[in-house]
């Protein structure tokens, strides 16, 4: 193992596991010592609405009610299309959107006055079915090659739908906000977030003012997963407003079942594919992506894309054609989560290449493995792959550690009994960093390195701690081109008014994307370095020579510098007379490139991996007919523990990407991604294969199994 | 706040008599349940309530035994220890206890199930009198338990014959931390090539544990062939009589989990 990969103490190990970090719920006063008062909002209580008006009770000296009329700047949030409002306007369109604010210094009379307030509601009829939605937040397409002429030429035409339900985060800490107005008149903002200047940018908007105007600090954050890259904004700009409005230091920390309920999710999704078949290789796919957008389109735009270029997956077909709607309909709005769009394209294409291979009544593996993309093979959006690829050596590696091949043969026999078994496998990549132009256009990452007279270096960057560990791999990049000890160099929370803008905490491209530009800014130090002075230097994004630009009207060029790949099989014994699938071994392989840290990346791959079996299996949430998510607890909607998989093993593949810091490829989403193809194509051939029972949707609970079964009997 | 941490029964017995109070074991109900303005009655130090022990026919499991103190028990039935060992995780069998669980009145409580399909009895004390009920006796209805407000559980009585021949299958969530969605408990007896004794236990699907002694009377006495000959009337008769309730599942679900896993128990045993 290289050095830099060499497991370290975390950073934060300490202070967390002391119980000594201080979450945004966990501060007693404010920062000028002023108590704090407590904001909880006013949800909306119907999917669809027209407000006729809110009867507010009488207040006690110092509570307020906070709502759009007290805001200073503009209604909108500021994310993508900026269409969410901070508080309603006058309509309401999901089930949990913000009405209002109630604020005060005890809890329990916010609460009271809360109960207390009648919202005169006219009903309106919602949205709620994503296949009669007709409103399109977003509408993508692109294509190259023939489709006619291949569809025409076909021996077979596949046509198949994938259906994939919603994911919560579940992260241990909920959303929490806190907004301290500031001597001068500028607006402190600090909690649980992903992306202090996302924040930043959103709260500057809504109170109107100068950038200096309003400062952002991200406080310990007890997990994301994505959760936390838009919804912060949402919940800063609310508490900033009311925090304007007391003129008083106010927080919010959402309960778990607002924050379930009412938070962003992943989005569900449906996937049509068209596949022509010739000679026995697929010549032509035509996919027809939908995403559940939810009611306002906070992230789907980049959600959409990220999903749509995966959606021919890792394969190379000369013939495709990918559309893609986001769709609105009256529920909580879908955002990001690890994977961020990918899992659910990767799913559909993953279950129809093995679905084809079994009508063809060929091995699913060979036939996937007749159809991987190698290097320079054009992407799907007619990029390059520029580096090599590496999928049939994972493969391979993976068939070793589990017997994949062997096995599969075996559990295609005819199987009896009570319990049954089946393995599947499935290959993706994850585009290591954002997509398309971003980071060169959008972003436009910036960091510095502050060298200390006495000689400790610390990192100047706006990527946030969220369990990950930046606050170390970034420390260790430093430390080793400078050559000095790890305690010397370190990485703070950052505060948008000590940090420049590195870009957001999110795509999987912290470590790759910043962590080379720290790299690069710690060379340059070390050619400048004096000792015993104070130094700084700073290091800007500059996209490498060798991409082919990405266009966005044309969706054309290289989405991604490079990818990181997955290769996943899971084995799977089902109990036919209970549905209850037992996971026999899950065993992933990833190239995340060089990793920067063995512990850490271990971490991530076996919790996205475990997070990536819950999504397929047991982690079931959907809305009732009126657009209510009844499962709001986690006694309601479970997440597998290591005992539902304690056979996991992961292992690295190591494929270095030169434009990342030691070769370090992008990482957090990677795990997840993959997961469901090779869970479902496990439960699938338990089941006799997919003339028998042919699946096409995730989860896939145990009532799932015992239905289909129950079909078989009659 | 008032809280009472009595030491002896007698004690703990005279100021439930003599107070509003709520009993309060393990607390691994009560303090989820979190509720406000209550007055706990402690009983984790009252040590009458945490022994195990035997008489000629009974195993006597005192109200205040932790799971994790009956897994360790030579004296407590294998049936037990399996259906206890699925409960929760360690932390929870740590705190959580056998009379708990009776007390927070839910069909879903693991060693429950086993209580009904054991014909188990429980002695009940109050200051001024104590009594034995039969476990089935005791659960009303959902939530409703033959418990006056001066009374608390003391002991579970569980019949110490014919426990080896048994049946048991939990369906949870997942695989820890994770509350019954259905699950089964049977026992088979046979004398000379009979059915001496059957009994099958449906827990989580009802209010109450479902148990139905008229439907097992239909096997009693019959051979192995007699009893394969009565299978599917048998079963078809469960699935006619019981009523099944919705949760994190849906009612067809669990019904169908039900007949596949008595058809498995049959077959299993008979
Ligand atoms: C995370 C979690 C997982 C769980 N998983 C399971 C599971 O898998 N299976 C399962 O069966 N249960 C489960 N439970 C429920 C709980 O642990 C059990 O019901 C346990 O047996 C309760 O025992 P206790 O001693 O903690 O009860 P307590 O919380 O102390 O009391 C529960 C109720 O019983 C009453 N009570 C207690 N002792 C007496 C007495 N001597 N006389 C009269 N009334 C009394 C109390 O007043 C209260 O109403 C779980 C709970 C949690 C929090």
């Amino acid at each position: 193992m290289e050095k830099i990969s060499q497991s370290v103490v975390k950073k934060d190990h300490s202070p967390k596991m002391g119980g000594r970090s201080v979450y945004v719920a966990d501060y007693n006063t404010a920062k000028n010592g002023d108590g704090i008062l407590t904001g909880k909002i006013l949800h909306s209580k119907v999917a669809r609405a027209r407000i006729r008006g809110v009867e507010v009770p009488t207040l006690p000296d110092g509570y307020y009610y906070v709502d759009a009329k007290d805001i200073p700047g503009d209604n909108n949030v500021n994310i993508v299309l900026d269409d969410m409002p901070v508080y309603c306007r006058d309509t309401v369109e999901y089930i949990g959107e913000a009405i209002g604010m109630v604020v005060g210094p005890d809890s329990k009379k916010v609460d009271r006055i809360l109960s207390e307030i009648k919202v005169n509601y006219e009903e309106l009829e919602p949205v709620l079915d994503l296949r009669t939605a007709k409103e399109a937040f977003f509408n993508y397409e692109y294509g190259h090659g023939d489709m006619d002429k291949a569809f025409a030429e076909a021996d077979h035409v596949y046509e198949e739908e994938f259906e994939t339900g919603y994911q919560e985060q579940t992260y241990l800490e909920t959303q929490g906000m806190m907004a301290e107005p500031e001597e001068g008149g500028s607006m402190y903002v600090h909690g649980s977030m992903q992306c202090i200047y996302y924040v930043h940018g959103a709260v500057k908007r809504v109170l109107n003012c100068e950038p200096e105007g309003v400062h952002i600090f991200q406080d310990v954050t007890g997990g994301g997963f994505g959760g936390k890259e838009a919804f912060p904004s949402i919940l800063a700009t609310e508490v900033a407003v009311a925090a304007k409005k007391a003129n008083a230091p106010v927080r919010c920390v959402f309960d778990r079942r607002e924050d379930m309920e009412y938070t962003s999710k992943r989005h569900p999704s449906i996937c049509r594919i068209r596949a022509a078949v010739k000679d026995g290789k697929v010549t032509a796919l035509d996919c027809d992506v939908t995403f559940n957008a939810g009611a306002y389109s906070t992230l789907s735009a980049v959600v959409l894309q990220r999903g749509i270029i995966a959606a021919p997956g890792v394969y190379n077909v000369p013939n495709i054609h990918v559309t893609g709607r986001a769709l609105k309909t009256n529920t909580s709005p879908c955002g990001a989560y690890r994977g961020f769009g990918a899992p659910q394209t990767f799913f559909a294409i993953e279950m129809m290449m093995d679905h084809i291979a079994q009508d063809l009544g060929v091995e699913s593996l060979a036939f996937k493995e007749a159809h991987l993309a190698k290097q320079n093979d054009p992407t799907s959006t007619c990029g390059k792959y520029h580096f090599p690829v590496p999928v049939q050596d994972m493969i391979n590696e993976v068939d070793k550690v589990c017997d994949y091949r062997k096995k599969k043969a075996e559990y295609s026999k005819p199987q009896t009994g009570r319990y049954r078994r089946g393995i599947g496998m499935s290959m993706i990549f994850h585009g290591a960093g954002f997509t398309g132009s971003g980071e060169r256009d959008i972003i436009k990452a910036v960091t510095r390195l502050h060298k200390y007279a006495d000689g400790r270096v610390e990192i100047l960057a706006s990527n946030g701690e969220i369990g990950q560990g930046v606050r170390t791999t970034f420390c260790k990049i430093v430390a080793n081109e400078l050559n000095l000890p790890l305690e010397k160099v370190f990485y703070d929370h950052p505060d948008t008014a000590r940090v420049p803008d590195s870009g957001p905490t999110v795509a999987s491209r912290s470590l790759m994307t910043v962590g080379e530009l720290l790299r690069r800014a710690s060379i340059k130090l070390r050619e400048i370095w004096k000792d015993g002075e104070e130094q700084e230097v700073e290091e800007r994004y500059r996209q490498p020579d060798f991409m082919i630009p990405f266009s966005l009207e044309k969706f054309e060029g290289d989405a991604y510098p490079t990818y990181a790949w997955a290769v996943n099989a899971i084995e799977v014994e089902v109990d036919t007379l209970t549905g209850v699938t037992k996971v026999l071994g899950a065993y992933g392989n990833f190239d995340v490139g060089t990793p920067m840290d063995y512990n850490i990346v271990m971490g991530q791959m076996e919790g996205g991996f475990l997070q990536g079996i819950g999504y397929s299996s047991i982690e079931k949430m959907d809305y009732d007919d009126k657009g209510r998510i009844r499962n709001n607890s986690f006694s309601d909607y479970l997440i597998p523990t290591t005992k539902d998989v304690p056979n996991m093993q992961c292992m690295l593949h190591v494929e270095k990407f030169p434009d990342g810091p030691y070769g370090a490829k992008g990482a957090g989403e990677l795990p997840l991604v993959g997961v469901p193809g090779a869970y479902l194509e496990a439960v699938e051939q338990a089941l006799g294969g997919c003339k028998k029972h042919k699946l096409n949707h995730v989860p896939f609970t145990a009532e799932d199994t015992l239905k289909e079964l129950m079909k078989e009997a009659e | 706040m008032v809280r009472y941490t009595p030491v002896t029964l007698e004690e703990a017995l005279r100021i439930r008599a003599e107070q509003d109070v709520v009993p309060y074991a393990g607390g691994t109900d009560l303090m989820v349940e979190n509720r406000k303005g209550v007055t706990y009655l402690f009983l984790n130090r009252v040590s009458e309530l945490q022994q195990i022990s035997e008489d000629d026919t009974y195993v006597r499991i005192g109200s205040g035994v932790t799971f994790t103190q009956a897994l360790k028990s030579p004296l407590v039935p294998d049936l037990m220890k399996e259906a206890v060992s699925h409960i929760a995780a360690p932390a929870i069998r740590n705190a959580g206890t056998f009379g708990g669980n009776l007390g927070n009145g839910s069909a879903k409580a693991d060693s429950v199930l086993i209580e009904y399909v054991t014909d188990a009895k429980l002695r009940i004390a109050s200051a001024a009198k104590e009594r034995t009920v039969d476990v089935d006796a005791f659960y009303k209805g959902r939530k409703q338990l033959d418990l006056e407000s001066d009374e608390l559980i003391a002991e579970i009585l569980i019949p110490k014959e014919g426990l080896d021949d048994y049946y048991y299958q939990k369906i949870g969530g997942r695989n820890a931390l994770a509350i019954s969605r259905v699950s089964f408990a049977g026992i088979l007896n046979k004398e000379d090539g009979k059915i001496k004794r059957i009994a099958a236990a449906f827990g989580a699907v009802a209010d109450t544990v479902l148990r139905y002694k008229e439907i097992e009377k239909m096997l009693i006495g019959k051979t192995a062939a007699e009893a394969g000959e009565l299978k599917e009337a048998f079963i078809q008769k469960y699935a006619d009589t019981m009523v099944l309730t919705r949760g994190r599942v849906s009612a067809e679900y669990r019904k169908s989990v039900c007949c596949n896993l008595l058809r498995d128990f049959l077959d299993q045993m008979i």
